[in-house]
C-alpha cells in the first residue's frame, strides 16, 4: 500500500511546508513516499514476520520450560487464614494432651503434642508416678504410623469398598443373628489388651451371647510371665520387677532392657542402680545367661553364653546352688550343664545372689519355657526376694482360649462367625496350624485391622481400625494404674475402635467409644464426683492411686518340681542347630513393618537396618563355611526359609537367631521387600526355641545395610571404662590418665572460638552430659530425635552407602582380649567376622550426636558461614545459607553431620536416582507433611544438617521465660523447664541437658564429676557434650573376672601403656 | 638445506667461515636442522591452514561425544543431587575433589614453563610453552567444573564470591575453600591473559597469511592491530615480562592454597605443614607428565621434530625426574613425621594407608610417582620416546592416585571407628571424569587446529639467525641484495 507520488500543481502560488520541500531534498521525497515515518513502517515482509513469530514462540516456549522445570523458582506458598478462629487457639503454640499408648501387657502413659490439630510427637508422661518422662522406641515412632499412607482406609466387603453404614448394618444383623442363637458359632480372636472398657464389653457380649467364645493370640507369648507366676504361686498374679531395689540381678535369657514389654520402666529402674557419682558409691551387678546377644547382654557385668535351650539347665544348677545349705524346698533335678560352662561361674554367681538376700532379683525371659520362669520364681523365693525386689499384683483371670484351640474349633466346624480384632494370624500364626486354610472354615470372618494385611485377604469384612492417637480408649499400665487413651485428631480415614465394634456387636445402646470409656470409668469403685474425676483423669493422663496393690504370695514348690521333669534338649551341633525366634527391636512381631523410622533405626545389637538376618556365631559360620551376606536355607521340621547370614558376636555356637516381623507377604510400601519371613518355621510346639535345624548355603548373596561397619574401638579412649575397684583406686581415671595429653603436646585449639568473650556475658550456656553407665543402648533417643527434628528416612540403598540421616546415633563397640584382637586393625571392616575375639566380646554403647564444640572445626572451614557459633555456646546451622560443600563434615572428628544427598522428603525412596522425574504421589506427601514438626525446618537436598540441641525448644523456653519475667528481668530459663527430645525420651536418664552457667543445674553437677570427659579431648575442640565414663562392676570371685580391667581398657593399655603406672597424676601435675 | 654448521645456506651467497667450537662446548641447537624463519612460519602456520588430517577427526569426534556425556552427567547431578556420585559419610569428598586437584595439578606445567622458565632465561621453553599454556587453561577449566558442581546446591555457588548484598552476608574468609575461589580464578585469569599476550604476534602472522575473509577478520580482531613495529615489540616485551612476573608467584600459590584445603583441617593425613611445597612439586610433576603425553604424539603427527627436539624432551624428562623425586621424598617424610610426632591417630593413619583396605591405591601411588620416574636417570630412557610416553602416562595415573590416597584414604577411617566406611565410586563419577577428558581434548584439538601451537615469533628468537652476534645471524647486507 504505497501512496501515490505527491505532486503539487504547477500553476498558482507555490506553498511549501518546510525548507526541505522547498529544497526538494531526497530525504523529503522519501518522507513523502513513505506511508509511515522511518522506524514505524509496517512489517510487510511475510517471511520476516513469520520468522519473528517463530522466534517469539520459541522464546516463550523456553521461558515456559524454565518455569515448568522450576529450577529458578521458589515453590509457591499460600497462607490461608482461619475464616473463624477456633476457640482457645494460639497460632504456633502446640497443645499437649495426656494419653497412653496401649501395649499388649500394659500401656505407656504419654503426653502427645498437637500442632494445629496434628499429633506430631509423643513424650512420656512425667507426671505419672515413678516416671521420668522416658518412653521406648515404639512409642516414639508410633506417631508415624498414624500418617501411614498404607493404613486401611476403607470398609470392605470382600474385595469391594463399601460404606461405614453398610458395615454398621452388617454388624447389627450379626448382633440380631447372634442374639437369636445366643452366640452359638460366634468366636472372637483378639490381641492381648489391658483395656478395662474392652474387658467390660467382653463381659457384656458374653452375657448377651453366652455361647460366644473368646480367643487371644500373641506370637511372642508375652503372657508367659503371668502364666508362670500364676502357676508358681497358685493364684492369678503377674510379677512386677523392681530393679531399682536389686543390687544383684540375674537375667535368664531375659532381655528386660530390650525386647521384653514395659522395657522403659525396666531401664529406668535398672539405671537408678547404675548411677555412681563418687568412688564411695555403689553399683548393681548384672549376670546374664543367654544364647543370643541382646541389649541386656550388652550391659551385663558377667555374661554366660550358652544356647538358649540350655538356660534351663543353668537355672537348675543355680537353683541347686542357691538352695545348698538351706533345707531344700524345690527339687531342681540334676542339671546337665553344657560342657563349656565353668562350674565356678554357677557357684560364684549363686554365692553373690545369696549374699544379697532380699536385694537380688532373678528374671526369666519371654521366650524361655515355663520351667525357666518357675525356676526364677523358686530362686527369688529362696533368696527372699518375693515382695522385695519382685512384687506380685493380681491379674485379671483371662478366660480366653488359645489360637490352637480356635484352630480346633474351626476345624471342627464349630465356628460360624469369626471376629478378628487386630490380630494378624494369617501372617504370624504357627506354621503347623496352616492358618490361612483353617480360617476359611468359618462361614463369615470379620476383621478389624489397622492394615489391609495378610489376614484381611481371607476375610469377608474388613473394618479399618483407628490409631490410638485418634481414638478413645483406656488401658492399665503394668502396675495396674488406669490410664486414658484420648484422641488428638478425628480418625483420618474414619476407622473404628475395638470398643466400637464390640459395642455394635453387642447391640449396646451406647456405641461411641468416648461414652463407653467414660461409662467404664464411672463404674469404678470409690469415685465420688465422676465429672471432676474424669476431667482430672484426662488431664493428668492417669488415675492416681489406681495401681494394684501387691499381694503376698507363697511358692508352690511342687508345681515347680513337676514342671522340671521334662526332658532336656541335647546340645545343639553342626547338624542339629538350634533356632531362636526373636522379637525384633525395630518391627516387634511385624506390626511396625511399615514404619519407616523403625525400619531405618539400626537394630541396637546388629546395627542392621531394613532387614533381619540369619544370626550365627563366629564359630558356627566358620564351621558351616558361610560368611556375612551369604544366603542360606534354614530347614526345620520339613519347612525352610532363606535369608542372609550375619555373624553376631556373643552368640552361642550352633544356634541360629531369626528375628520375627519381616518379609511380610503383603507389605506396605515402606515394608516392601524388607527381610525374610521366619514365621513359616515356627510351630506351636516350639514357638520360640526349636532344635534340629540344618543350614545349607545357597549360591546367592543378599546385601544388608549396616550402619556401623567397624566393630572395634581400636584401643582408642573413646568410651572410657574401668572396673569398679579400679575406679575406687583412681577416681579421676577418665579425666587424667586416659586423656593422652602426654602423647600430644597440643597447646591451644586449632580453631579458636570467636565468641569466647561473648560467652562470659551470656546468661545461658547450654551443655549436655551423657552417662555411659546408665545408657543401655535402647535407641529411644534416636526415634525421639527423628520425630522431633523432622529427620528424613533415606531407604535401604542409601543406608548401604552410609548416608543415613540420624542426628543422633548409638555407636556400639565390641571388645575382646587384647592378645586376640590386635591383628585385625588394618583389615577391611568385612573381615572382622573372621576374628576369633568375636566369640564372646564385651560391649559398650555410646550415643553420638553433635558435640557442640566450643572450638568447632566445622565452623572454620565453611566458606559461606552456614555453620557458626552463637553466644550461648551452640554450634548453629543455617540451612538457608548452606551450599553443601560438605567440608564441615570432613573436618568434624565426630562425624555427626548429615548431608542431604537427595531430596529425601520430596522423592519416593526407591526412585531417588530419577531426580525430578520421580514424583512422590501427592496424597503421600500430604500425609507425610502432617507428621512434621512445624517448628523445625524441613531440609532440602544439598544442605548439611545436624543436631541442634533442639534449638526450637531452647528458643521456646526462652521466649516463655521472657513473657513470664515481664519487667523483673528474670529471664534465665529455670532448670527443668524443658529438655531436648533425646534427653526427654531416655528412660535411663542417661542424657542430661541444661544450662552450664547455672552451677546448680544437673548438667553442671554431672560435668563436675570425676568421670566426666570429652571425647577426642586431645583435639581441644572443647565439646559441650561430654560423657561420664563407664564403670563396670564385675565380681572378683567370678572365673571370667579380669583384674586388668574391661577389654576396652586393656586394649587402650596395649596401645598407650598403662595410664595408672606410666603417667601418675602427681608427676604430671608437677611438670605443668 | 642440510648444510653443515660451518657454512651458510646457499641462499646467503658467498660462504662465511665460522670457526668450529670445541666439541664439548658445542650447543645442541634449539631448532634442529638450521631451519629458516620462513620454514618455521610455514611449518607452524600450515597446521592451522591446511586441511585437518584424518587423525584429527578421529580424535575430535569422540572428544565431542565425551564432552556431550559430560554435559549430561552435569545436568543429571545438578538436577538429581550429589547422591548420584559415590560420596558418602565419612568420605564426603571423593572423585570430585580428587579430579579437581588432579586437573589443577596438570594445569601447573604451562605457566611454570612460560613464566618461571622465562624469568630464568631458559630459552628451550619456546618450543613447548604455547601448547603447555593452552593445556594449562583447559586443565583449569576441567578442574573448575568440580568445585562448582560438587556442592549440594550449585545454583548458589555465587555465594562463595564476596558480592555485596542487601543482607550484608559475606563469605567466610577463614575458610580455605574461600581462598581456593580466589586462587583458582586469579590463576585462570592470569594464565589466559598471559597466553593471549603471547599469541598476539602470532595471530598477526595468521592474519597476514589468511586467505579467507572470515579468517582475516577473526585473526585480525584478536591480533589487536599488531604491526610488528619496534614500539609494539618494545611494549610487548615489557608486558610479557610483567605478566611473567605476576604469574610466577601464582604458580606457587594456587597449588599451595589447594593444599591448604587439606592442611587447614585437622584430619590425620590432611593436617600437615608439608603440603604446600609437596603439592606444588607434585603439580609440576604431573603437569610435565601431561605435557610429555601430549607433545610426544603431536610432535610426530605434525612433524615438528625440528621445533620440539629431543633436547626439549630430555630437559622435560629431567624436570619430571626432579619433581618426582621431591614427591617421593615427601612420601617418606610423611611417614617420618607421623612416627616422630607420636600422635597415635597420625601413626594409625599412615600405617593404614600402606596396610589397610586401600593398600592397592597406595602402592599404585608409590609405584607410579616415586619409583617409575627414576628410570629417567638413564639417558637411554630419556631418548626413547615410547618409554617416555609410557612413563608420562604412568605419572598421571600415579598423581591421580596420590590425590585419591590423600583425600579418600584420609577420610574413610578417621577418629571414631564407628563411622568408618569403604568408598565406592558410581558410574556417574566415572563418566563425569571421562567427560572432562572430552572437554579437555575438544578444546585442545580446536586449539591445535586454529591457533599456532608453537610460538612462531619466539621460536624464531632462539634460532641462530636472530642473534646479531652469531655468525649466522644479524641483518646481513648480502641478504638484502639477494632476497
Amino acid at each position: 500500500m504505497k501512496s501515490a507520488p505527491h505532486v503539487e500543481p504547477s500553476n498558482g502560488r507555490a506553498y511549501w511546508r518546510g525548507l526541505d520541500e522547498l529544497a526538494g531534498t531526497p530525504e523529503f521525497r522519501q518522507f513523502v513516499e513513505r506511508e509511515f515515518p522511518e522506524g514505524a513502517s509496517e512489517w510487510a515482509d511475510p517471511v520476516s514476520r513469520r520468522q519473528f513469530v517463530r522466534l517469539m514462540s520459541a522464546s516463550f516456549l523456553l521461558a515456559g520450560l524454565g518455569v515448568a522445570g522450576s529450577g529458578c523458582r521458589r515453590p509457591v506458598e499460600r497462607i490461608e487464614p482461619f475464616g473463624q478462629m477456633p476457640e482457645n487457639y494460639v497460632h504456633g503454640v502446640p497443645e499437649m494432651y495426656a494419653t497412653a499408648m496401649p501395649t499388649r501387657t500394659g500401656a505407656i502413659p504419654v503426653v502427645a503434642r498437637s500442632n494445629d490439630g496434628r499429633p506430631t510427637k509423643v513424650e512420656g508422661n512425667a507426671l505419672f508416678p515413678g516416671s521420668n518422662g522416658g518412653t521406648d522406641r515404639y512409642a516414639q515412632a508410633s506417631v508415624l504410623d498414624l500418617y501411614d499412607p498404607d493404613r486401611a482406609r476403607h470398609f470392605k466387603q470382600g474385595q469391594f469398598v463399601t460404606t461405614p453404614a453398610a458395615a454398621m448394618d452388617f454388624l447389627a444383623g450379626l448382633a440380631r443373628q447372634s442374639a437369636a442363637r445366643s452366640g452359638q458359632g460366634l468366636c472372637f480372636l483378639s490381641e492381648a489388651s489391658t483395656s478395662p472398657s474392652r474387658r467390660r464389653l467382653q463381659e457384656v457380649v458374653s452375657a448377651k451371647y453366652p455361647n460366644a467364645r473368646w480367643f487371644s493370640y500373641d506370637p511372642l507369648g508375652l503372657e508367659v510371665h503371668r502364666r508362670a507366676a500364676s502357676q508358681a504361686f497358685g493364684q492369678s498374679v503377674t510379677p512386677l520387677w523392681e530393679f531399682d531395689k536389686a543390687d544383684v540381678v540375674l537375667a535368664l535369657d531375659c532381655d528386660f532392657l530390650g525386647s521384653e514389654d514395659d522395657v522403659h520402666n525396666h531401664i529406668r529402674r535398672f539405671a537408678e542402680k547404675r548411677q555412681i557419682e563418687t568412688p564411695a558409691g555403689s553399683l548393681n551387678r548384672l549376670y546374664t545367661v543367654e544364647g543370643v546377644m541382646s541389649l541386656t547382654g550388652f550391659n551385663a557385668d558377667h555374661r554366660l553364653r550358652v544356647p538358649s535351650s540350655a538356660v534351663v539347665e543353668v537355672a537348675k544348677a543355680l537353683l541347686a546352688e542357691i538352695q545348698k545349705g538351706s533345707p531344700s524346698t524345690v527339687n531342681s533335678g540334676t542339671p546337665q550343664l553344657p560342657a563349656e560352662v565353668d562350674p565356678r561361674w554357677i557357684t560364684e554367681c549363686a554365692k553373690d545372689l545369696a549374699a544379697n538376700r532380699g536385694r537380688s532379683l532373678v528374671v526369666a525371659g519371654q521366650r524361655q519355657p515355663l520351667a525357666v520362669h518357675l525356676l526364677a520364681h523358686a530362686m527369688n523365693a529362696a533368696l527372699g526376694n518375693l515382695g522385695k525386689t519382685v512384687s506380685f499384683i493380681p491379674a485379671p483371670q483371662s478366660g480366653e482360649g488359645t489360637l490352637e484351640q480356635l484352630a480346633g474349633a474351626l476345624n471342627g466346624g464349630q465356628v460360624e462367625t469369626l471376629v478378628i480384632l487386630h490380630a494378624n494370624p494369617v501372617y504370624n500364626a504357627p506354621a503347623d496350624l496352616d492358618w490361612a486354610k483353617v480360617q476359611r472354615k468359618a462361614h463369615t470372618v470379620v476383621r478389624l485391622g489397622y492394615y489391609e494385611d495378610e489376614t484381611s485377604e481371607f476375610c469377608d469384612w474388613h473394618l479399618p481400625a483407628t490409631h490410638y492417637l485418634e481414638s478413645w480408649g483406656d488401658a492399665q499400665t503394668t502396675d495396674g494404674t488406669w490410664v486414658p487413651i484420648q484422641p488428638l485428631i478425628a480418625p483420618l480415614f474414619g476407622g473404628w475402635t475395638e470398643l466400637e465394634v464390640l459395642a455394635r456387636l453387642a447391640a449396646a445402646p451406647v456405641t461411641a467409644p468416648y461414652e463407653i470409656v467414660r461409662e467404664t470409668f464411672a463404674g469404678l469403685k470409690g469415685i465420688q464426683d465422676v465429672e471432676a474425676a474424669w476431667r482430672k483423669f484426662l488431664h493428668d493422663g492417669f488415675l492416681a492411686g489406681s495401681a494394684s496393690k501387691a499381694i503376698e504370695v507363697k511358692l508352690d514348690a511342687n508345681v515347680v518340681g513337676q514342671a522340671l521333669n521334662g526332658p532336656s534338649a541335647g546340645a545343639p551341633s553342626r547338624d542339629s542347630l538350634e533356632v531362636v525366634f526373636q522379637r525384633d527391636y525395630s518391627v516387634d512381631d511385624g506390626r511396625y513393618n511399615n514404619n519407616g523410622w523403625l525400619q531405618e533405626m539400626p537394630d541396637p545389637v546388629t546395627k542392621l537396618t531394613w532387614d533381619n538376618a540369619v544370626l550365627l556365631s563366629h564359630k558356627t559360620a566358620r564351621r558351616l563355611g558361610v560368611s556375612n551376606l551369604d544366603v542360606v536355607e534354614v530347614k526345620l521340621g520339613g519347612r525352610s526359609v532363606r535369608g542372609p547370614v550375619w555373624v553376631q558376636p556373643g552368640q552361642a555356637d550352633y544356634t541360629v537367631a531369626l528375628a520375627l516381623g519381616y518379609g511380610k507377604p503383603k507389605p506396605g510400601r515402606v515394608g516392601y521387600q524388607t527381610g525374610f519371613d521366619v514365621y513359616p518355621l515356627r510351630t506351636s510346639q516350639a514357638p520360640s526355641i526349636a532344635s534340629g535345624a540344618t543350614l545349607t548355603k545357597t549360591a546367592a548373596t543378599y546385601p544388608l545395610s549396616c550402619t556401623q561397619h567397624h566393630w572395634s574401638m581400636e584401643g582408642r579412649p573413646i568410651v572410657r571404662e574401668v572396673n569398679l575397684d579400679q575406679y575406687r583406686e583412681h577416681p579421676e581415671f577418665a579425666k587424667e590418665e586416659m586423656e593422652q595429653e602426654e602423647h600430644l603436646p597440643v597447646e591451644s585449639p586449632l580453631y579458636p572460638n570467636p565468641f569466647n568473650e561473648l560467652k562470659k556475658h551470656g546468661i545461658h550456656q547450654w551443655g549436655m552430659a551423657i552417662d555411659l553407665n546408665r545408657c543401655v543402648g535402647c535407641s529411644a533417643c534416636m526415634m525421639a530425635c527423628q520425630s522431633e527434628n523432622n529427620v528424613p528416612i533415606v531407604g535401604k540403598d542409601q543406608v548401604a552407602r552410609s548416608r543415613e540421616m540420624h542426628w543422633l546415633r548409638i555407636d556400639r563397640y565390641y571388645s575382646g582380649p587384647p592378645n586376640q584382637s590386635g591383628s585385625f586393625t588394618y583389615k577391611a571392616d568385612e573381615d572382622q567376622q573372621y576374628e576369633p575375639w568375636l566369640a564372646n566380646p564385651q560391649v559398650v554403647t555410646q550415643p553420638m550426636l553433635c558435640q557442640h564444640c566450643e572450638a568447632a572445626p566445622c565452623e572454620n572451614v565453611c566458606p559461606v558461614n552456614a555453620t557458626s557459633h552463637d553466644a550461648e555456646g551452640l554450634n548453629v546451622m543455617t540451612y538457608n545459607r548452606c551450599v553443601g560443600t560438605r567440608y564441615c563434615s570432613n573436618n568434624c572428628p565426630y562425624k555427626v553431620r548429615r548431608f542431604n544427598f537427595f531430596d529425601y522428603n520430596k522423592r519416593p525412596l526407591n526412585h531417588l536416582y530419577l531426580g525430578p522425574l520421580a514424583k512422590r504421589p501427592p496424597e503421600e506427601i500430604e500425609l507425610a507433611k502432617m507428621v512434621k514438626n512445624p517448628q523445625v525446618t524441613v531440609r532440602m537436598r544439598g544442605v548439611m544438617e545436624k543436631c541442634t540441641y533442639c534449638l526450637q525448644r531452647i528458643e521456646q523456653a526462652k521466649i516463655a521465660q521472657k513473657v513470664k519475667a515481664r519487667d523483673s528481668g528474670d529471664v534465665v530459663v529455670p532448670e527443668g523447664t524443658f529438655t531436648t527430645a533425646c534427653a526427654q525420651a531416655c528412660p535411663a536418664g542417661a542424657i542430661v541437658f541444661g544450662n552450664l552457667k547455672d552451677p546448680n543445674s544437673r548438667v553442671s553437677k554431672l560435668k563436675s564429676l570425676d568421670r566426666n570427659y570429652p571425647v577426642l579431648q586431645t583435639l581441644l575442640t572443647k565439646p559441650r557434650t561430654t560423657y561420664l565414663a563407664k564403670v563396670r562392676n564385675p565380681n572378683p570371685a567370678m572365673p571370667d573376672y579380669d583384674k586388668a580391667g574391661p577389654f576396652t581398657f586393656q586394649n587402650y593399655e596395649k596401645k598407650m601403656g598403662n595410664p595408672f603406672i606410666e603417667h601418675p597424676v602427681e608427676g604430671r601435675k608437677g611438670a605443668e | 638445506m642440510a648444510a653443515g654448521a660451518s657454512t651458510m645456506p646457499a641462499s646467503h651467497g658467498a660462504p662465511v667461515d665460522v670457526p668450529q667450537p670445541p666439541k664439548e662446548l658445542e650447543r645442541i641447537p634449539l631448532v634442529a636442522n638450521q631451519r629458516s624463519f620462513g620454514w618455521i612460519s610455514n611449518r607452524i602456520a600450515s597446521l592451522c591452514e591446511d586441511r585437518a588430517p584424518i587423525w584429527w577427526w578421529v580424535l575430535f569426534v569422540p572428544s565431542v561425544l565425551m564432552l556431550g556425556m559430560l554435559m549430561f552427567m552435569i545436568s543429571y547431578q545438578v538436577s538429581t543431587g550429589v547422591g548420584v556420585w559415590g560420596n558418602m559419610r565419612p568420605v564426603m569428598w571423593a572423585w570430585d575433589i580428587v579430579n579437581f586437584v588432579w586437573w589443577i595439578g596438570i594445569g601447573h606445567a604451562g605457566t611454570l614453563i612460560s613464566a618461571i622458565l622465562f624469568l630464568l632465561r631458559q630459552r628451550w621453553r619456546t618450543g613447548v610453552n604455547r601448547a603447555a599454556e593452552a593445556m594449562t587453561i583447559f586443565a583449569v577449566m576441567c578442574a573448575g567444573i568440580y568445585p562448582a558442581l560438587h556442592v549440594g546446591r550449585a545454583w548458589y555457588d555465587w555465594w562463595l564470591f564476596p558480592i555485596p548484598n542487601s543482607n550484608s552476608i559475606w563469605p567466610q574468609f577463614r575458610s580455605p575453600l574461600m581462598w581456593d575461589v580466589f586462587a583458582v580464578s586469579t590463576y585462570f585469569t592470569v594464565s589466559v591473559l598471559f597466553w593471549y599476550m603471547g599469541l598476539i604476534p602470532d595471530l598477526a602472522v595468521m592474519r597476514d597469511r589468511a586467505k579467507t575473509r572470515a579468517r582475516q577478520f577473526l585473526y585480525g580482531l584478536f591480533a589487536l592491530g599488531w604491526t610488528g613495529s619496534n614500539r609494539h615489540w618494545s611494549n610487548y616485551e615489557k608486558a610479557y615480562l610483567i605478566l611473567a612476573g605476576l604469574s610466577t608467584p601464582l604458580v606457587l600459590s594456587v597449588h599451595s592454597i589447594v593444599s591448604l584445603d587439606f592442611s587447614v583441617s585437622q584430619l590425620p593425613g590432611w593436617h600437615t605443614t608439608i603440603f604446600p611445597p609437596y603439592f606444588v612439586a607434585g603439580a609440576v610433576f604431573s603437569g610435565f607428565g601431561m605435557v610429555l603425553s601430549l607433545l610426544i604424539p603431536l610432535r610426530s603427527m605434525f612433524k615438528l621434530q625440528d621445533l620440539i627436539t629431543m633436547r626439549h624432551i630430555d630437559v622435560m624428562c629431567k624436570v619430571t625426574l626432579a619433581t618426582g623425586s621431591i614427591v617421593g621424598y615427601s612420601y617418606l617424610m610423611e611417614f617420618l613425621i607421623a612416627w616422630y610426632s607420636g600422635n597415635p591417630n597420625e601413626r594409625f593413619h599412615f600405617i593404614n594407608r600402606a596396610l589397610g583396605p586401600y593398600q592397592w591405591a597406595w602402592f599404585f601411588m608409590i609405584g607410579c610417582n616415586a619409583l617409575v620416574p627414576q628410570v629417567f636417570w638413564f639417558k637411554k630412557v630419556r631418548q626413547n620416546l615410547l618409554l617416555i610416553f609410557i612413563v608420562s602416562i604412568l605419572v598421571n595415573v600415579g598423581m591421580w592416585f596420590e590425590r585419591f590416597v590423600i583425600i579418600v584414604i584420609s577420610l574413610y577411617r578417621d577418629f571414631l571407628p564407628s563411622s568408618w566406611s569403604y568408598y565406592h565410586p558410581t558410574w556417574v563419577d566415572i563418566c563425569t571424569y571421562i567427560g572432562t577428558f572430552g572437554l579437555f581434548f575438544t578444546c585442545f584439538l580446536l586449539f591445535i587446529r586454529f591457533l599456532p601451537m608453537i610460538a612462531i615469533s619466539e621460536v624464531k628468537g632462539v634460532t641462530p639467525q636472530s642473534d646479531p652476534h652469531h655468525p649466522l645471524g644479524g641483518a646481513k647486507v648480502l641478504e638484502v641484495e639477494h632476497d
